[in-house]
């Protein structure tokens, strides 16, 4: 061992050290060996576990890419609902605490140097960061647009420009928008919570719209590699519809007009209860526009200002247009037991009826109140929701009511149908009618006198009609009533129609009458759907078309995946007798009630209604008009209804049959339907007045034709609207003055309002008779 | 084996060189630079958007420490023996000198220097302390064997530990510089049974405040380093916080198995295990290279440090041979501490591995010490040469 060294000098390392260091060599060699036994003990004891551990939490690796859901647009392509890509800002204040903090002021300096709009301040932030400095995904801020965002995302992918911006990321999202807002809110419906449609097309069409979100994850092949895929998301599928969103926006904006006009008129409140237009398609049952008031705005549903939340019980008495599914009654008693309180139209409510209201009916009216909410914050939120669904429901399908005079079209189709009415009958109306043991009377109650079979339409006499019910008699009645489809859901594609099957009356059950009443529409509910598209089909041939609005689905690349052709569900009526109803609507608008609801320069047929809602004599009525255009090959069949107008005097079919008008007026020249009929002077005046210069489809090629400019160009937020080349971008405002309540013209010397027709002054308070 | 070698017919003339030291030490630096860019690619990529940004720094800084290795081993290790006083005043100066604005935090520890490069003065520390001990144990001579020079000696190395401990808050190489200081004492002293005693005394001081923190009467609210305690005992408990690095890796380690996952297949290192690239690697090694990888990692330090062994008793001094014995200590009680903070055998305490861990100053100076071991075998006259390396 010892070496031997001539210089002495130096001192060695000793054969005792050298044995101690061996002794130390082989001390480490024994704790190499005891970490080597626990190695391999870890391997054999834990080992399964822990690999199953390590895979286990791969797994939260895995980020959901979220499906964009469909868009939907109109008949010309232009976007009613999109949904916009944005990016949610997450910070991990675990990394942005790592090296001493040192990210994080420079972070925050980058992200508050943004347009960002943060949820919190820059102070909040910061707190949260350095007082939660395990968490590692917060949302601090939402739902940020492209535009917004996207200097961030540069930064954030210029690490060595920005080497100090740590803990951000970005996700992205869609946010459903609405660039219309409250345009066509009914038949659109919005996106609640995850991803789900509430209302209308939304709702209906939510497994088509919502696609299927992707995941990008890891896995293990075969080799136990982790390797990374993208399950791409499946896109929801664009929806086509045959709304016309400027139709649709003429639309709105006459019903918004009225409803402004009769604001806090006769009483607190809307112009009407509720006011719902449909224009259909008579040859294909599309829908071109659905409306009611009042609406909402589709970007924020949930916004309650301008609503009327009653927190009290009286709150839960509601009228008889109200009843939908959920509240139903039993409508042949309420019309075999209230049946003397029955007055048609252009009735005065004040008329002095004799008959009085058997005891119970009253009983029968008054609502079951809910249980009596604990607390007034609980009754605030219940009224609340209440006066959201309220809103959010489409009035078009979902409220039912009696539909009143329209129905008489119907009845007179059956009649003629089935060879009963030659069309040569007359009628002799001394303005009431015995039926069982009430006394029914006509909406004249002086009476009509003799009449035509056609007159019993124009005039709208309830006694001719109550004639004709019993000559067609009950089981026939009801036979055609349940053809019509009335009774049964139309199955149009949109949430929420109301099943009308106990609202309409029992064949068996009936008595005389129920059948008098109801020949004049009273005494059972529709829904404005069911009436339209049975209206449809009186006039189209006798086809009735299933009433839609979607008309195609596309997928994400523009590819046609489904069609939805028109569909024809069954044959009311026969070619011939559909022709002959035509010639009697039009002698309606030509001849009888219907007049005013001629726009100028065309010729149009359809039938007017004023029905009187529950409970009875209390004043309140829903008018409407039903019509169509142009009158001899119609290609739109308008549908009007007004709940409960509000003026001191309501039973006039007029507010109805102008409103129409109204709307005819623009949508008409929009779809290029040419004028047929001169033009008087005061006509002129009026459309001059209006700025509406029309076609004369004489000398002017339909690239020429002006159309009203008012309502596309004022509603129209963003550039996707289609543009018609012919319009004006100038606009003028009617220098003639209106009556607001009717449109006509008012004198200018005397304040008097003018009938148009006569130019005589007419007094507004005085019940239109027509 | 080396000494019936050694017994042949001497050939004074011919320089020893330890090629199988030179190999080994190599082969660890290219497999550490291998498995740093495996376990740190990773990451680095996240933070930096450069996969081989932490290669490249320690490549860098193995490059210079293989420098300044052949430097030093070119110079006679007797040259520094003069430098022992300077060499420990300088170590203390250095580890001061982080409370002036020379010094700076990473990760809540103020251990680093900024004097146009990073360096942390604790490494050079080391490198200072076993040079000064080496001299120091050969100057008081035969007095190290009594129980005053052994005290005394060691008490020398209390006030650099206490600083690296209080100064730089970093108990681990507080222990290890303590422990180098130590095993130097213990081999150039003849008794046992006093450091028999001294290492169960150490023993059953830790297991009093291991017992306590068990009780609950030490809990982790007095000091970050009972909470440690505590999540060594329970990893599982506190799996979201001071445990999650030890659980995370031994899920590295445990799912290895016989021949691991494959070279940089570790699904651990992917933002499981926090700072893979420092402290953790030997659990990644673990997971790509399995049970045998890790063994292998192992033989090569025994290796290494059965070369040490061997300069050290064929050292031509005792200067030499403690100054080997200083490098061995310093490898071996950092090799198996980390090992053992990694498996969770120990209180989790930030020791690197040598050679494999990131970190600059540590693979620098440790190259210097591996420099230093060289000088000293340079030194050794073979008789019979060829056989020896």
């Amino acid at each position: 061992m010892g070496r031997k060294r001539r210089n002495t000098n130096i001192q060695k390392f000793t054969g005792s050290m050298q044995k101690k260091l061996t002794v130390l060599f082989f001390l480490i060699l024994a704790a190499f060996l005891g970490l080597t036994i626990r190695l391999y003990a870890i391997n054999r004891d834990n080992g399964e576990e822990y690999k199953k551990q390590v895979l286990s939490q791969q797994e939260y690796d895995s980020i959901a890419l979220p499906a964009k859901r469909g868009e939907i647009i109109d008949r010309n392509g232009t976007k009613i609902a999109v949904s916009q890509k944005v990016y949610n800002v997450i910070v991990d204040s675990k990394s942005l605490n790592d090296k001493e903090g040192q990210f994080l002021e420079p972070t925050l300096n980058i992200l508050f140097d943004t347009d960002i709009d943060f949820l919190y301040t820059r102070e909040e932030l910061k707190d949260f960061i350095l007082s939660n400095p395990t968490s590692q995904y917060r949302i601090v801020a939402k739902k940020q647009e492209y535009e917004t965002i996207s200097p961030l995302m540069e930064k954030l992918g210029n690490k060595a420009e920005y080497p100090n911006l740590k803990g951000v990321w970005l996700e992205n999202t869609y946010q459903r928008e609405y660039p219309y807002g409250s345009l066509a809110c009914d038949v659109i419906g919005f996106v609640q919570g995850d991803n789900e449609g509430a209302y209308g097309l939304e709702e209906y069409y939510n497994t088509t719209l919502v696609g299927t979100d992707g995941r990008e994850y890891g896995y293990l092949n075969d080799d136990e590699n982790l390797e990374r895929t993208i399950k791409s998301p499946d896109n929801g599928k664009t929806l086509v519809t045959s709304i016309d969103v400027n139709i649709q926006s003429i639309v709105e904006k006459h019903i918004l007009a009225f409803n402004e006009e009769h604001e806090n008129e006769y009483r607190e409140g809307a112009g009407s209860k509720n006011t719902g237009v449909i224009i259909m398609n008579p040859n294909t049952g599309e829908i071109l526009a659905m409306a009611s008031y009042p609406v909402y705005d589709l970007n924020n549903p949930r916004d309650i200002t301008g609503l009327d939340i009653q927190v009290s019980e009286e709150y839960t008495t509601q009228g008889n247009i109200d009843i939908d599914v959920n509240d139903e009654k039993e409508p042949e008693e309420e019309a075999s037991e209230g049946v003397e309180q029955v007055i048609d139209e252009d009735n005065s409510p004040v008329s002095g009826n004799t008959v009085t209201a058997p005891a119970g009916s009253d009983i029968e009216e008054v609502d079951i109140a809910p249980e009596k909410p604990k607390t007034y914050e609980e009754a605030y939120e219940d009224a609340k929701m209440e006066a959201l669904n309220a809103l959010w429901k489409n009035f078009c399908i979902t409220t039912t009511y009696e539909p009143g005079s329209t129905y008489k079209p119907f009845t007179m189709a059956a009649g003629i149908e089935e060879g009963i009415f030659t069309g040569n009958e007359t009628f002799n109306c001394t303005g009431v009618k015995e039926v069982g043991d009430h006394e029914i009377h006509c909406n004249n109650r002086l009476g009509h006198g003799q009449l035509t079979f056609s007159g019993a339409l124009e005039q709208s006499c309830n006694v001719a009609f109550m004639d004709m019910g019993a000559r067609i008699g009950k089981t026939l009645f009801m036979k055609y009533n349940r053809l019509y489809n009335f009774g049964l859901k139309t199955n149009v594609d949109l949430t929420g129609e109301a099943l009308t099957n106990t609202l309409v009356f029992d064949v068996n059950r009936m008595v005389p009458t129920d059948l008098a009443i109801s020949s004049f529409g009273q005494g059972f509910n529709v829904t404005m759907i069911q009436m339209i598209s049975g209206f449809c089909s009186l006039i189209n041939g006798g086809y009735y078309y299933q009433p839609h609005i979607v008309t195609r689905i596309i997928n994400d690349d523009g590819a046609t995946v489904k069609n939805i052709e028109p569909r024809v569900i069954k044959q009311t009526v026969s070619a011939e007798t559909s022709e002959k109803m035509v010639e009697l609507c039009n002698n309606v608008v030509s001849e009888g009630t219907g007049k005013t609801a001629r726009p100028a320069g065309y010729r149009i047929g359809g039938k007017t209604g004023t029905a009187e809602k529950y409970p009875r004599k209390t004043g309140n009525y829903v008018v409407s008009f039903m019509g169509y255009a142009p009158a001899d090959d119609p290609q739109i069949v308008i549908y009007t209804v007004i709940d409960t107008p509000n003026v001191e005097s309501q039973p006039h079919a007029r507010y109805a049959t102008l409103l129409t008008r109204d709307i005819l007026t623009e949508v008409l020249p929009y779809m290029h339907v040419f004028m047929t009929e001169e033009l008087t002077d005061e006509e002129k005046a009026e459309l001059d007045a209006a700025a509406l210069t029309f076609a004369q489809s004489s000398n002017k090629t339909l690239s020429e034709n002006t159309v009203s400019e008012n309502s596309v160009e004022e509603e129209k937020p963003d550039d996707s609207v289609i543009v018609f080349e012919d319009e004006k971008p100038e606009e003028k405002k009617p220098e003639y003055s209106l009556d607001p309540a009717t449109g006509y013209p008012i004198d200018p010397a005397t304040g008097a309002v003018l009938d148009p027709s006569t130019g005589q002054p007419i007094d507004p308070t005085v019940s239109d008779l027509e | 084996m080396s000494e019936p070698e050694r017994r042949r017919k001497p050939n004074k003339d011919k320089a020893f060189f330890d090629y199988t030291m030179l190999f080994i030490v190599l082969f660890l630096l290219c497999f550490g630079l291998v498995m740093l860019y495996s376990v740190s690619s990773y990451e680095s990529s996240l933070d930096f958007g450069d996969s081989a940004y932490y290669l490249k720094k320690q490549a860098q800084a193995t490059l210079v420490g293989v420098v300044f290795m052949f430097i030093v081993m070119m110079i006679d290790y007797h040259f520094w023996r003069r430098f022992a006083v300077p060499a420990y005043l300088v170590s203390v100066v250095l580890v001061l000198l982080v409370l002036t604005p020379l010094g700076y935090e990473v990760n809540g520890a103020k251990r680093w220097l900024n004097i146009g490069i990073s360096v942390q003065p604790a490494e050079a520390a080391k490198v200072g302390m076993i040079i000064f001990f080496a001299a120091y144990v050969c100057r008081i001579g035969k007095n190290v064997q009594t129980l005053k020079g052994v005290v005394r000696t060691l008490l020398l190395g209390v006030p650099i530990s206490a600083f690296v401990l209080f100064i730089t808050e970093n108990l681990s190489t507080a222990i290890i510089i303590f422990g180098i200081i130590f095993m130097m004492v213990f081999v150039a002293t003849p008794n046992y049974k006093e450091y028999f005693l001294l290492g169960l005394g150490i023993v059953a001081v830790a297991a009093v405040f291991v017992v306590l923190v068990q009780k609950g009467v030490l809990t982790s609210e007095q000091s970050y380093r009972f909470g440690r305690i505590e999540a060594w005992l329970n990893p599982e408990a506190y799996s979201g916080t001071t445990g999650f690095q030890t659980l995370q890796a031994l899920y590295a380690i445990g799912s290895g198995e016989i021949f691991g996952k494959g070279l940089g297949q570790s699904m651990q290192k992917l933002g499981f295990v926090p700072e893979a690239q420092n402290d953790m690697v030997f659990s990644i090694i673990c997971e790509e290279l399995g049970l045998f990888g890790a063994f292998m990692v192992l033989l090569m330090f025994i290796l290494l440090i059965w070369r040490f062994l061997v300069v050290a008793n064929n050292a031509e001094d005792m200067f030499g041979a403690l100054i080997v014995v200083g490098v061995m200590a310093h490898i071996s009680l950092q090799v198996i501490l980390n090992v053992a903070v990694v498996t969770n055998t120990i209180p989790n305490t930030g020791i690197t591995l040598p050679f494999i861990s990131y970190g600059g100053s540590a693979v620098v100076f440790l190259l210097i010490e591996i420099g230093l071991v060289f000088s000293v075998s340079r030194r050794i006259r073979l008789k019979n040469p060829g056989n020896e390396g």
